[in-house]
């Protein structure tokens, strides 16, 4: 009797979440799937298309760009972040006065939002009267493209995007460096380990979960970058910094091409847990677990 | 334990069941509903006619409303079509989106009341008519307003570089733009320009440059013609090569100036191609001495004739929730009379789509006192909306892309990017 | 000796690398108009012009109201139904509970870009759309939220829930009288991460909200900085950018250690 009445409160307690997961997540996700046949501008009834989106994105220049403007962003990006943040947060293991006050400063950009950070970057950004360039100049140096040139604007917006979130893993590398005994390296260096080895033997272990953390959470922030090309570039130039999201935005919010829209975004949904998974599998069988 | 747990459960529930119900029509209030733009001067404008309106006929006033501020009036439309909460009359929807809403039957079609025609005639030409006339022979837009593109100049800087008049076609604008190009600071890069145009390969940007443009040198030729495209020409070529010209020699710049403070204001470029806007603008922001005015636009050295424009002209509708539609228009008939125009163009100094408006007697006392708006009554001859097509920013966006690749970085002869949007642009009608 | 010098050097750096901007931001924000495009450092005068501009063009004090109402919202409603489905899952028995379970995990997992579309039309068909509801039901259930709880509760030992039900207590008061109280990590980390995600939220407000009244405030910024309003007045744009940046910044300054902590917590359970 009594366990019969706690199953049920366990259910009611449960319930509002299946509702809500019925309306916002199981509906919209077969209704995508019933969308991608059909072609619809809101206003108009749905027409049904059958498989003709997805011939139109097998064939979309911008699909295909998209995907290639993403991977430009996490090459840059990813290992940029590791090596900055690992390299901050050895400084930061070391005895220091004023760590928080450093873990602080380093962690501010991450709480902004990311409209600030691509505002002011804007104006960083400049060719002509931007800081950057400005210190350029004064250097004696020549001036960069930053956002007008087609090869920089999106390495531009990974440097801008590791700036923002490389905080975060300066204080989790810095716990995972923290982690390690320090009778660890005393021990190697009794036996006359190198630099490498110990870094190799002893430190990479421990901040091995943190790598593997920037590599999946860059990832799927780099497929989901979208305000900072929307204010900064819109796109451009050349689409070079056309991201998934934006693509998506544009077919779905100026266009109204509903069921291309909603195409796209299952197919690069499909793209992300795809590359999750993959990273996953590589990393885990290169750490051997 | 239970009894709460159920509450909590059936209370959510039926909340989400109610706020997800449709919302079913309320009842209609009794009066026409009128949105107009919402920039402070249309806003005085048309509070002043509804209320004259209004006195004169308190059997059938009229609700007014500007339009919901939202990031553009275009997506504040789209988003009442599409919650069914439009108003009956809306006076600023630019002509590209006509066609869009009339084939989604969301307008009425004006030709069909009673005295419709008859008026219109008295007020337009048949060229600006037959523009405004959708792909069904219907006529859903009442031609309302025009802001047409001209070269805004800064006088004093022509004089200096020794032109009596400004540029007025391409060898001559190139010639201007060779002798005022500088690098003032010495840092090796141009800071000084002849003009500029956004370099983003947005859709909306190409209506002040390459669209322009293209009107000027074809003589308001179009770009969509009865469902086929008609820009693949030599004309569109030549605006091509010649926007290409200003971007390779550092005549204009790549980067995007609107980051920062108004260049134009400021001397750092010469003309900028602006519509009536920049009057106010100018006025409200200009350093002492400073002196600008307007001219047509630059065009192929063998120009011969006219020169046209474009003039993002916005058109009043009426959208199919009306249910009083005689009424709207008796109430419209009054807004586009002359004496409402002459009201417009005191209040807002926009400029009413109505032929004859300079040589028009009746307007000669206002353009005595405002003489910066000669220029743009005078082009108002001369002015073009855009095609009848249902996809029309899609065309824009390709020949934005093809701008940019073309214009911008140089990396498409003009010849190739017009007859790739040319192909890429008639697939998309097909 | 040297080494700590070095290291201090570096990290002084480091910490202007990522301080020094915003407050090139805020100068160039205060500066008056004509010096902007030569500033550097400080600013010769002060000038609030710049801000003056931006609160006559643009609601940005009612779009912060907007924010803070939608944010709050979800942050209670996370609060209340994440620990709730999150007792349920860790400490009641009920067939199906693995898979719900699982169900979570999964939502975690699914990517945004193949929901964006068709909860766009949802919002449409629920009439939703300029509407706070749009904002802020969909977020009510935040899987992460859920699960969070769960791992927590799952340390609380049994005997103080035990000892409640003897008591004659029901388990909604159990959660909020006895799990809530020994939680506060918990709800901090959650509340926190809650708070600062639904506060930066801004593709979705910019796809559902379309009336100025309603907006969020870093809607209202991102369209200021991409539209026309600003009349290429770059102060008013940084300034707007700016006004943006405070509350967070100044929650920031107060909260830091819990900000800190809670990132990293959520960052080490991945």
């Amino acid at each position: 009797m009594i366990v019969k009445l706690k199953n049920i409160t366990g259910y009611l307690m449960v319930m509002p979440y299946l509702i809500h997961f019925s309306i916002f997540i199981a509906f919209p996700i077969l209704f995508s799937l019933f969308l991608m046949f059909h072609r619809w501008n809101i206003i108009s009834p749905m027409e049904f298309v059958g498989l003709k989106n997805f011939y139109r994105l097998l064939h979309d220049y911008y699909f295909w760009r998209s995907i290639v403007n993403t991977l430009v962003f996490l090459v840059i990006h990813v290992p940029l972040q590791i090596m900055t943040a690992l390299f901050f947060a050895e400084l930061l293991n070391q005895k220091i006065h004023l760590r928080g006050f450093f873990r602080a400063a380093f962690f501010l950009p991450v709480v902004v939002s990311g409209v600030v950070v691509t505002m002011l970057w804007e104006q960083l950004y400049g060719f002509d009267t931007g800081l950057l360039n400005r210190i350029l100049v004064n250097l004696g140096l020549d001036k960069i493209g930053w956002l007008i040139s087609p090869q920089m604007a999106m390495p531009s917006i990974a440097i801008m995007a590791t700036w923002k979130n490389v905080g975060l893993y300066i204080i989790l590398f810095l716990v995972g460096l923290q982690s390690v005994p320090a009778h660890y390296y005393e021990a190697a260096d009794l036996e006359g380990a190198s630099h490498w080895q110990k870094f190799r033997y002893i430190t990479l272990p421990s901040i091995n979960p943190t790598i593997f953390m920037v590599v999946i959470l860059s990832t799927i922030g780099g497929f989901s970058l979208f305000i900072e090309p929307y204010i900064m570039t819109s796109g451009g130039p050349l689409n070079s910094t056309l991201s998934a999201v934006l693509y998506i935005y544009k077919q779905g919010f100026f266009y109204y091409h509903m069921g291309y829209a909603a195409t796209l975004g299952f197919f690069f949904a499909m793209l992300i847990l795809l590359v999750v998974f993959l990273q996953k599998r590589f990393i885990e069988r290169d750490t051997g677990r | 334990m239970i009894p709460q747990i159920l509450f909590l459960n059936i209370s959510l529930s039926l909340f989400l069941a109610f706020v997800s119900c449709e919302k079913t029509n309320n009842i209609k209030n009794q009066k026409i509903l009128y949105w107009s733009a919402n920039n402070p001067d249309e806003i005085i404008f048309a509070k002043k006619a509804v209320n004259e309106w209004n006195d004169l006929h308190p059997s059938s006033m009229i609700n007014y409303q500007p339009v919901p501020e939202g990031r553009s009036s275009e997506e504040i439309i789209l988003a009442a079509v599409v919650g069914k909460t439009t108003p009956d009359i809306y006076s600023n929807m630019w002509q590209g989106d006509v066609e869009f809403y009339a084939r989604g039957k969301v307008l009425i079609p004006l030709d069909t009341l009673p005295d419709f025609m008859e008026f219109i005639r008295t007020r337009c030409d048949s060229a600006t008519l037959a523009e405004v006339t959708s792909s069904d022979g219907h006529i859903y837009q009442i031609p309302w307003k025009i802001n047409p593109i001209m070269m805004l100049y800064n006088v004093n800087i022509f004089n200096d570089l020794n032109f009596t008049t400004p540029p007025s076609n391409y060898s001559d604008f190139i010639e201007a733009a060779s002798r005022f190009k500088e690098d003032m600071n010495g840092d090796g890069y141009i800071d000084r320009w002849i003009g500029y145009s956004e370099v983003l390969a947005v859709w909306y940007q190409r209506f002040f440059d390459f669209y322009p443009l293209y009107l000027a040198a074809s003589h308001g030729a179009p770009l969509v013609k009865d469902n086929k495209i008609v820009f693949n020409n030599t004309l569109a070529v030549e605006v091509f090569r010649f926007l290409q010209n200003l971007y390779s020699n550092d005549y204009f710049p790549r980067e995007r100036l609107s980051a920062r403070s108004d260049p134009f204001l400021l001397s750092f470029i010469a003309t900028r191609f602006a519509g009536p806007w920049e009057i106010a603008h100018a006025e409200k922001f200009k350093p002492a001495g400073f002196t600008y005015d307007f001219y047509s636009l630059p065009v192929p050295d063998d120009h011969q004739g006219d020169i046209y424009t474009y003039g993002d002209p916005k058109n009043i509708v009426l959208f199919s929730t009306c249910s009083r539609p005689w009424e709207a228009w008796e109430f419209l008939k009054f807004v586009i009379s002359k004496q409402n125009d002459l009201q417009f163009m005191e209040i807002t100094h926009q400029i009413p789509r109505r032929k004859n408006l300079f040589n028009d007697e009746f307007f000669s006392d206002y353009f005595a006192r405002n003489p910066r708006m000669i220029p743009f009554a005078k082009q108002a001859e001369f002015v073009r909306g855009t095609d009848v097509c249902p996809v029309l920013k899609e065309i824009f966006d390709i020949l934005a892309q093809e701008y940019e690749a073309c214009v911008v970085f140089g990396i498409k002869t003009p010849e190739e990017a017009i007859s790739d949007a040319a192909a890429a642009a008639q697939l998309l009608l097909d | 000796m040297l080494k700590k010098l070095v290291i201090h050097v570096f990290l002084i750096f480091g910490g202007l690398l990522f301080v020094y901007p915003f407050f090139w931001m805020v100068s160039a924000s205060l500066a008056p108009e004509n010096e902007l495009s030569q500033l550097t450092f400080i600013p010769s005068i002060i000038s609030g012009q710049s801000y003056r501009q931006v609160i006559e063009k643009i609601p940005i004090i009612r779009a912060f109201l907007n924010s803070l109402f939608v944010s709050l919202s979800i942050t209670t409603g996370v609060l209340i139904f994440g620990s709730m489905v999150g007792y349920a899952l860790s400490r009641m028995q009920f067939r199906g509970r693995q898979l719900v379970f699982y169900v979570i995990i999964f939502t975690m997992t699914l990517p945004f870009q193949i929901t964006l579309i068709p909860q766009y039309i949802l919002m449409v068909k629920f009439a939703w759309v300029d509407t706070f509801l749009s904002l802020i039901v969909p977020y009510l259930m935040n899987a992460f939220a859920i699960i969070m709880f769960r791992q927590y509760f799952m340390s609380i030992p049994q005997d103080l829930i035990d000892a409640a039900r003897m008591d004659g207590c029901n388990e909604l008061q159990i959660l909020y009288r006895i799990l809530w109280p020994n939680s506060v990590p918990a709800l901090i980390t959650v509340g926190i991460i809650t708070f600062m995600a639904s506060w930066n939220e801004v593709l979705w407000p910019l796809i559902v909200i379309r009336n100025e009244t309603l907006m969020t405030m870093p809607q209202v910024v991102t369209l200021f900085a991409v539209g026309g309003r600003a009349e290429s007045q770059l102060g008013a744009k940084l300034a707007s950018a700016t006004m943006l940046a405070i509350p967070i910044v100044l929650a920031y300054v107060f909260f830091q250690r819990y900000f800190i902590q809670s990132m990293t917590t959520t960052g080490m359970k991945e």
